[in-house]
């Protein structure tokens, strides 16, 4: 890569290629959880060798990351493909066979599979939060109801298979790889070589739309190919097939949420008892993260007296699973608006109506947090959102035609609904390397700007964002603004690129490092170069630990509204309309976010009709493309943004229509069927036996 | 068995086997970053050529089949006034797909113009479908599609310049 090159050409990986570069494959485990494990060292043609745990310790390098991540299964085995070694050659699909026919011998355990009923040592993390008297307020009450609430494991078709390519650059090594935290890469590396960490590179090749799936996973692909390339002195490069993608990438989390309610006549909240089990697999660096994510959601919406909030992260013998399309909070906002749903046929009143009394608004708190200081504006995006869809006509409408034909005989099987989320960019790690950003702006002799983002990377929209910040803080041409490509390379920590905050926490060191540099433009010879860094724990008044502050700091507010039809000979839903509305401050580049947002909503309803991965049945080619809404059924998608808060600063907004999307995907099928399913995602036949029983 | 095709208008003779895809023939007779043969199954688009102007899936073509043929490949479509058009459409209508597949999605736009001069909504909707990758809004992309349409026939009629 030249000096000039600038991200909007990013490599890719599958096209990279180096001189006498070698490719690797990964050896899996065939067992779900075994013990003394060995690996069986075949007979190789020449050019051909197996990399196996003993063979890397032996070399004095190390088989845990700066994380704690073990790159390689050792003695233990914990999920069925589970990496064991590896093996690197110059064809790579014959390392492909040979790697799938290279044997293990082990003493095989009884997998741990249950997940909703766990022993104490699948606990990875737990949380309980007490407010007010719950039980005293079960007692009293008129209503209380109890649901269980399913998330499946959802997976995202990747615009690219996992991979990284580990190079020598004479006393450094490169890491290629698509990852939202280099940071992470670069540490991990270093920690399994032995290395100091100014002594790796990392080069974020084009990721794509990632949905929080590329954040630690990359890091030990990485850590695979660099031990390769130690060991075997040449380039090395890891290419996951479409197949092994699917099968042993990170996915999102199963979840299982409890709730509890006793409301009033009114539908009012006087107590929830809520318990929030994930299933995070055999491991997962984020799941104090998801654990804390998910409580933070599903109090955060509506205000409750009395709350007991228990969350578990529980591991299991399958693949690990974690975030896709948010952090843990889709599973809280489903369950939640889910349960809304509930309560509102049993009390005979509109979903709408039990959200309007039970609303979070500015004075009101949620586990002795301070009274909201601001406005939040759900109530105006409801009522926005209810006049754009129609809502309660419609509501109206399709209650009656399902009363009059409940077998739908008739054919019209049609549903609406309207749930109401938000995202913030906070996170609860308190580790410095995941709150750290900087950005750095030069403006060189020629008067050309470059933003260095230090391996923060950018989707196009974001880098167009960017581009347009600074070409207007500093009055120049978009055209003079280049972004240099994400390169981790010194000691300095970068966070992740996650909880949208390019938009947020990016975009606002960019105009702050402009406004510096404008201040010396004129003053001192070019080129200049002015830095801004920010840490956010200092900035955030929210302790992780208590769930006490304001939460809804840098918090966007959305309200999404959902139409769709159910086909009564397959059962198979399908989007007529989407209306968003949505308040996420000042919008810098107005068409670039409309168009973001209208392609997230797709991405979030192909989640939605998109078939469950099974992680504990076989594999199935028929995943590997997953089901899409044709081009020609997309449905009509209507956004608007809220005028009044314009003049505020950037928040963010990608992650809204998976926040909010399934929650009201899923309320508008149950008025549709008539029946709760109280899970997602649901098959075409499994709505059509609903509908059959109903 | 040896074949003998044009391949960006050079002509081209290659060994292959019966059953060899085309796209990796392809990629072994010169550096062609337009082809990331992905899904193998004709869903992603990412090996999309011209084979005697209509465009196939080489992933899916098996390398006999291109006998006596014309392919253009991205590469060789890029250096023609009709990409310059779909990628000034795209830029006007601030549509812009992924690294992944911007190129075949320029293949799959010059593929439409080529039938439809002036597609209608509909005609771009049914043709998205040939490649599957949901990084762009359809609509900014619709609308590329339009402008380049536009763009194309003031071109070719002599009409105002773009």
């Amino acid at each position: 890569m030249t000096a000039k090159q600038t991200s909007e050409s990013l490599p890719i990986l599958s096209s990279l290629a180096f001189p006498d570069m070698l490719f690797a494959s990964i050896i899996r485990s065939r067992a779900a959880r075994a013990q003394n494990n060995l690996l069986n060292q075949p007979n190789l043609p020449a050019g051909y060798r197996i990399i196996a745990p003993s063979g890397i310790l032996a070399q004095g390098l190390s088989l845990v990351t700066a994380s704690g991540l073990s790159v390689f299964a050792d003695k233990e085995i914990s999920y069925q493909g589970e990496p064991l070694g590896l093996v690197v050659g110059p064809d790579p699909l014959l390392c492909d066979e040979l790697a799938q026919t290279t044997d293990s011998s082990f003493e095989a355990l009884e997998p741990d599979l249950g997940w909703e009923s766990f022993s104490s040592s699948q606990i990875a993390y737990r949380k309980t939060l007490v407010q007010g008297d719950p039980e005293k307020a079960f007692e009293k009450a008129a209503n209380v109801e109890k649901a269980v609430y399913h998330n499946g494991v959802f997976d995202h078709h990747y615009s690219e298979p996992m991979g990284a390519l580990a190079a020598w650059e004479y006393d450094k090594m490169a890491i290629y790889c698509a990852s939202q935290w280099p940071a992470h890469v670069r540490d991990s590396v270093a920690a399994v070589l032995k290395v100091p960490a100014a002594d790796i590179v990392v080069k974020v090749t084009e990721l794509g739309m990632a949905l929080d799936g590329r954040l630690w996973l990359p890091s030990l692909v990485a850590c695979q190919a660099a031990i390769a390339a130690r060991l075997c002195r040449r380039p090395v490069k890891i290419l996951f097939s479409r197949k092994e993608d699917y099968l042993y990438t990170s996915k999102q989390a199963r979840s299982a949420v409890t709730i509890k309610s006793a409301t009033d006549a009114n539908g009012q909240f006087l107590a929830l008892d809520i318990k929030i089990i994930l299933n995070i697999g055999a491991y997962n660096p984020m799941a104090e993260e998801l654990v804390n994510q998910a409580m933070s959601a599903i109090t955060g919406l509506y205000v409750c007296p009395s709350i007991r909030l228990e969350a578990y992260a529980v591991r299991t013998n399958i693949l690990p699973l974690g975030a896709l399309g948010s952090i843990g909070s889709s599973h809280a906002f489903f369950a939640i608006e889910a349960h809304i749903n509930h309560l509102a046929s049993l009390i005979q009143k509109t979903p709408a109506e039990i959200k309007a009394v039970n609303i979070i608004s500015k004075g009101h708190s949620n586990f002795g947090a301070e009274p909201l200081e601001s406005e939040i504006p759900f109530l105006r995006i409801s009522r926005k959102l209810e006049q754009l869809s129609d809502y309660r006509r419609k509501y109206a409408s399709y209650e009656l035609v399902k009363k009059r034909d409940p077998g739908c005989r008739e054919g019209i099987v049609r549903g609406i609904a309207l749930t109401l989320g938000y995202q913030t960019d906070q996170s609860f790690f308190e580790s410095p390397s995941m709150n750290t950003y900087i950005v750095e702006v030069t403006l060189d002799r020629n008067l050309a700007l470059s933003i260095d983002t230090h391996g923060a990377v950018g989707s196009e929209a974001l880098r167009a964002m960017w581009k347009t910040t600074a070409a207007g803080v500093l009055s120049m041409s978009e055209n003079d603004v280049h972004i240099l490509p994400p390169v981790c390379n010194s000691a300095i920590q970068c966070g992740p690129m996650t909880l949208s905050r390019g938009a947020t926490i990016i975009n606002s060191l960019v105009e702050r490092a402009s406004r510096a540099l404008q201040k010396k433009r004129f003053r001192e010879t070019l080129p200049i170069t002015s830095r801004a860094q920010i840490r956010l724990p200092h900035r955030l008044a929210w302790d992780s630990r208590s769930l006490r502050g304001q939460p809804f700091s840098g918090a966007s507010w959305c309200g999404t509204a959902i139409e769709i039809e159910i086909d009564p000979l397959t059962g198979e839903p399908s989007p007529l309309s989407v209306w968003m509305v949505i308040d996420a401050g000042r919008i810098i580049v107005y068409d670039r976010a409309i168009a973001s947002l209208r392609a997230s909503i797709l991405n979030a309803l192909n989640l939605c009709i998109g078939d469950e991965f099974d992680p504990e049945g076989s594999s199935d080619d028929r995943y590997l493309y997953q089901r899409q809404i044709k081009p020609s059924s997309y449905p009509a998608i209507n956004i608007e943004f809220l005028e009044s808060e314009k003049a505020s600063r950037p928040r963010g907004l990608g992650e809204l229509p998976f926040v909010t999307l399934p929650a009201a995907f899923y309320s508008a099928l149950t008025q549709a069927i008539g029946v709760e399913p109280r899970q997602l995602p649901l098959r075409g036949s499994e709505i059509l036996r609903l509908l059959e029983a109903e | 068995m040896t074949i003998d095709f044009v391949l960006n208008g050079k002509p081209q003779k290659t060994q292959i086997r019966s059953g060899d895809r085309l796209v990796y023939v392809l990629q072994k007779l010169g550096d062609f970053p337009s082809l990331i043969p992905d899904c193998l199954g004709g869903n992603c688009g990412r090996c999309l050529v011209f084979m005697d102007g209509r465009l196939i899936y080489s992933c899916l073509t098996p390398a006999f089949k291109a006998k006596g043929s014309s392919i253009v490949t991205y590469e060789g479509f890029s250096a023609t006034e009709d990409c310059k058009d779909i990628i000034y459409g795209l830029k006007q209508a601030s549509a812009f797909p992924c690294n992944f597949c911007r190129k075949a999605k320029i293949m799959m736009i010059a593929d439409l113009l080529k039938r439809i001069p002036l597609p209608e909504e509909t005609d771009i909707m049914e043709q998205m479908s040939i490649v599957s990758c949901p990084c762009t809004d359809p609509v900014s992309l619709a609308k590329a599609v339009l402008l380049s349409a536009e763009c194309r026939n003031k071109r070719k009629f002599k009409r105002a310049d773009k």
